[in-house]
């Protein structure tokens, strides 16, 4: 069967693509936990975390066209990321700062947010689009070659090659996660983000600068949400419209973990790639969406508030 | 401080307001075209469908016709419409100047941004506006389906410079013409090009799901299979986020050629995926990948070395072209690509419709009837058409990514071991 030949080939295919989900899930998850909005703009957001990352390399690389190879690829990739990231969170801290706050303060009815935040979405690829073209742009290639170690799998496929590129998406990404739980729990910033989520009117009694913690939590996501999409660019295409999809199924995610919940965020994430990945070796590419909606409904049945979530009655 | 806030505040409203209104506005209205009077169109990608009516010409006193253009003239796969739309605005550019009809003629769009779901209302924008008296397009397969029956029961004439799946001129459109041959010739010609000139013995074939890549990977692997090679087949809808798994089957399957039956945009994506997955044997595509944005898309390296059928021509190099070549570069500011002689020519076979009719309110019915006898020496080839739109007899080509640039090989039904 094809599932039990190439169980290690998906199993990795699915962590690759369940840890950008992951990333991306992070940024929706963590602003729930503080707004009670699902922000639809942070679609945009890892859009323009790919721009950020593919304008640096495209700076990097000069007219050659290719990353080097050896040493030089991961010190390439590190910046583009680094730019990515200061991208993702800049437009996100932004996008805090003019579309949310002023609603927040007039304490607005929770579906103009909602209507904001799609608004915001629609501008802001549009504007990407203006700006940058809308046709794909070119990801300068890197780590052409690199193979790093060998997956077993049998029969007529044979045993499969990891890639450096494989590795390095799931190793940057996992490593993004690990930083981000210990900020969340171990550090001040952490206990503020959630003291917000719990009770922001206590937290702001207690001597917590509310509107500070907030721009932070949009600043992490979008950090995040950067580097995944600088990530998502190395094997995919990146235009302004690149968002969407991948945006929409990291709010799944974040839903299937359980929303607000950051460790399930990350759960959801590389559940959702793995259910991807084999659901599309069992049954065909073009199920793929329905497995991974069907697991989700499935899952919600079960436990309403997702895997990780919280008791509910919490949430306003 | 208040009024800072208030002011950030109403500018978010108001931005949010006119993405919103960019999106219901345009399929409730008909864009009111009165003569002169431009609307630009605006730039928002999601709208259903868009138009713009401009006209190049002076006041002469005139009165003023449109010629429609319908395909993707924003989103993922624009390049193949906006080729097609600077092709038709130098057909008619070149009639105003030659000021010989007793009209001036104007463009106008219906962007359909080739998905089948918008095909409708685009159709719709050109059908309502009674200015328009024939289009070019619909260009992709999908949106013609959508779209075929409204334009026949309209009575107005379309003229596709480019949608080739082969069931649309058998769907009993009265007015669906096509200046291309449809995919049942593309579909055979690439399976023979594999077959005898790849010599390929095991062949793999996948397509995007669409109108256009079931109808010519339906076409390719039938006869694939009368050529005696053995064929597996996959599918990987349009926007498929991850196609590692699928180009880990390709490369597994020991198929010497693959032929990829989509759109640029998903093939750029698939050639990365394939090159990571270490497949090496030949990769081809059809008319619809064939667009340098397919390179932009895979990167330089995976994009190497993939060939392409398509009915179309490019004008290239070609001393025959050149005036085609350099008055589209003058008009469009880029070099024609894919479809660009198409949809001039398909613009030509409407003007010269029009002028063998020579009064200065043509019908649509006149133009339709026209255009079904027409019999014109456009610059790709003889346009003839048949009783069912298809055009007489009509070659395909094969192209290949040579460092990074799509370069012609020739004609596919004139190579060594082809038709034997």
């Amino acid at each position: 069967m094809y599932i039990t030949q190439h169980f290690w080939e998906l199993l990795f295919q699915g962590i690759r693509l369940g840890s950008l989900y992951a990333l991306i899930a992070i940024g929706y998850t963590m602003v729930y936990g503080v707004l009670q909005l699902i922000n639809f703009a942070h679609s945009e957001v890892f859009m323009s975390g790919a721009l950020g990352g593919v304008f640096m390399l495209t700076a990097l690389v000069g007219n050659k066209g290719k990353v080097p190879s050896g040493f030089a690829a991961f010190e390439y990739t590190a910046l583009a990321l680094v730019a990515g990231a200061a991208v993702g969170a800049l437009v996100a801290y932004s996008l805090e700062r003019v579309a949310y706050r002023p609603l927040r303060i007039r304490h607005a009815p929770k579906l103009v947010y909602l209507i904001t935040a799609i608004g915001a979405s629609i501008f802001l690829y549009n504007v990407a689009g203006k700006l940058f073209g809308r046709n794909n742009l070119q990801v300068p290639e890197s780590f052409h070659s690199g193979k790093v170690f060998v997956l077993p799998g049998s029969g007529a496929a044979g045993p499969r090659t990891v890639k450096s590129l494989d590795l390095l998406i799931i190793l940057a990404a996992v490593a993004m996660m690990i930083a981000l739980d210990l900020v969340i729990n171990r550090t001040k910033l952490g206990a503020g983000i959630r003291a917000v989520a719990q009770d922001t009117e206590t937290a702001q009694l207690m001597g917590v600068d509310v509107n500070k913690v907030i721009s932070r939590t949009f600043l992490i996501g979008g950090l995040l949400g950067g580097i995944g999409g600088v990530l998502y660019g190395m094997f995919h295409a990146v235009t302004y419209t690149m968002g969407f999809v991948p945006g929409i199924k990291a709010f799944t995610a974040a839903v299937l973990g359980g929303i607000g919940n950051v460790r399930g965020a990350m759960l959801g994430g590389l559940l959702l790639g793995i259910v991807e990945s084999f659901g599309q070796a069992q049954f065909h590419l073009q199920w793929v969406d329905v497995v991974a909606f069907v697991v989700l409904v499935g899952v919600l049945l079960i436990r309403p508030t997702g895997i990780l979530g919280e008791r509910t009655g919490r949430t306003a | 401080m208040r009024t800072i806030n208030r002011v950030r505040a109403g500018a978010v409203v108001v931005a949010g307001v006119l993405a919103l209104s960019a999106c219901a506005g345009s399929s409730s209205k008909a864009g009111g075209s009165s003569g002169g009077s431009s609307s630009t169109s605006s730039a928002a990608g999601s709208s259903s469908a868009s138009s713009s009516s401009s006209s190049s010409g002076s006041n002469s006193g005139k009165p003023t016709l449109e010629i429609g253009v319908q395909g993707p003239l924003s989103g993922d796969n624009q390049a193949l419409g906006l080729n097609i739309e600077w092709g038709v605005k130098l057909a008619i550019k070149q009639a105003n100047d030659k000021g010989d009809l007793p009209f001036q003629l104007a463009i106008k769009e219906a962007d359909d941004q080739g998905d089948q779901s918008k095909g409708a209302d685009a159709a719709n924008l050109l059908i309502q506006d009674q200015k328009v008296i024939g289009s070019v397009g619909p260009a992709f397969s999908g949106p013609t389906a959508a779209s075929g029956k409204l334009y026949s029961d309209a009575g107005l004439v379309a003229v596709s410079p480019s949608a080739t799946r082969p069931s649309l001129t058998s769907s009993g459109y009265k007015t669906f013409y096509r200046v291309v041959a449809n995919d049942s010739v593309q579909g055979p010609a690439a399976a023979d090009y594999m077959a005898k000139v790849l010599k390929a013995t095991k062949a793999f074939v996948v397509d995007d799901k669409s109108q256009y890549g079931t109808g010519l990977s339906t076409a390719i692997v039938a006869q694939l299979k009368k050529d005696g090679v053995q064929v597996e087949t996959d599918s990987a809808p349009a926007k498929t986020q991850d196609y590692s798994q699928i180009a880990s089957k390709v490369a597994s399957s020991g198929a010497q050629a693959m032929y990829y039956a989509g759109y640029y945009s998903d093939a750029g994506v698939f050639a990365k995926a394939l090159k990571s997955a270490g497949y090496t044997g030949k990769m081809i595509s059809g008319d619809g990948s064939k667009d340098p944005n397919f390179i932009t898309t895979a990167g330089a390296d995976a994009a190497e070395g993939w060939q392409f059928s398509c009915p179309c021509l490019d004008a290239g190099k070609d001393p025959k072209y050149a005036d085609f070549a350099s008055g589209y570069k003058a008009l469009a500011n880029a070099d024609p690509g894919t479809y660009s002689i198409e949809g001039y020519d398909a613009a030509n076979v409407i003007i010269s419709v029009l002028k063998g009719l020579g009064t200065a309110t043509p019908t649509r019915q006149q133009v339709a009837d026209g255009v079904a006898k027409v019999d014109y020496q456009g610059l790709s080839k003889e346009i003839k058409f048949t009783p069912t739109g298809d055009i007489a007899g009509s070659s395909i080509y094969a192209y290949e990514i040579k460092s990074g640039v799509i370069s012609l090989i020739g004609d596919i039904s004139k190579m060594p071991g082809i038709g034997s």
